[in-house]
């Protein structure tokens, strides 16, 4: 599995560009995604109360589809 | 950085609708303005597991801690939020959209190094994947049973499998195997798992 990543791997040493981070994003969420449910935000937490608020009835802004990462 | 860098980044951030550049971002200008003044934040816990894997886990706070060892005075906190416009504080604040979490000193036992993302507006520290890892799997289980923890978690593997993020296996075991964690067969389970899904032999095998 490890040979076949066509994308920027976050290292161990060093850093990685931003324009390589962007570049990942999509086949992040595709590798979890063969794994576990595509959204896993918590349904609740202690902020609730401010997180609903702010963010009209949810826990925070909605995700990207992963089609348009 | 000077007033107009700050405006602007603070007006590229408020308009960003995607979560994770988002937090991203924030952390990438608050990072700037706190290592002007000689403190290094850190990203950690769920916003730094999004960061990470993109896994569609991180609610719409960020949570950082410093990783020098003195924080900033109140006051300079305050003084630094101001220049963000935002509400609150001085440990939490809701600024450019969302919430920042201040928490206090990094807690790490991993002897890599944070992980290091290059921000639009100046590197972003992470917390090093390995606590990342050894921590997720335990809250998966403990004090019980938890099916979102232990997705994020194998979500977290899948990254690191799919080769897209580089840990240190010896690490993990290390960790895993601490008296502050003792989850070491939960951790061969997990990873087991997932890299049977993957068909890869599990980097945890004891061999």
């Amino acid at each position: 599995m490890n040979s076949k990543s066509k994308v920027p791997c976050i290292p161990i040493e060093g850093s990685i560009s931003y324009k390589d981070w962007l570049k990942g994003r999509r086949h992040r969420r595709e590798l979890g995604e063969l794994v576990a449910p595509g959204i896993i935000r918590r349904k609740s937490s202690s902020s609730d109360r401010r997180l609903k608020k702010l963010f009209n009835g949810e826990r925070g802004l909605p995700f990207t589809p992963t089609e348009k990462l | 950085m000077d007033a107009k860098k700050i405006r602007s980044a603070l007006a590229d951030i408020s308009t960003e609708q995607d979560p994770t550049v988002k937090s991203l971002k924030l952390a990438s200008l608050c990072s700037a303005l706190w290592a002007e003044r000689g403190v290094q934040l850190v990203v950690v816990g769920g916003s730094a597991i999004e960061i990470l894997t993109d896994g569609a886990y991180a609610s719409g706070d960020l949570d950082m801690c410093h990783a020098t060892a003195a924080t900033l005075p109140i006051a300079q906190r305050k003084e630094i939020m101001g220049l963000l416009d935002a509400k609150g504080g001085p440990r939490n604040w809701q600024v450019a959209g969302m919430y920042l979490d201040l928490l206090g000193p990094v807690e790490s036992f991993a002897r890599t190094p944070f992980r290091r993302v290059e921000g639009p507006f100046g590197e972003v520290l992470v917390m090093k994947a390995e606590d990342l890892l050894v921590e997720r799997v335990l809250v998966s289980v403990y004090p019980g049973e938890n099916q979102t923890a232990r997705d994020c978690a194998k979500k977290f593997i899948a990254v690191i499998l799919g080769g897209d993020m580089a840990v240190n296996w010896d690490e993990v075991r290390r960790l895993a195997n601490l008296p502050e964690y003792r989850n070491f067969p939960q951790c061969v389970k997990l990873v087991k798992e997932v890299a049977d899904e993957f068909k890869v032999k599990s980097p945890l095998h004891p061999d």
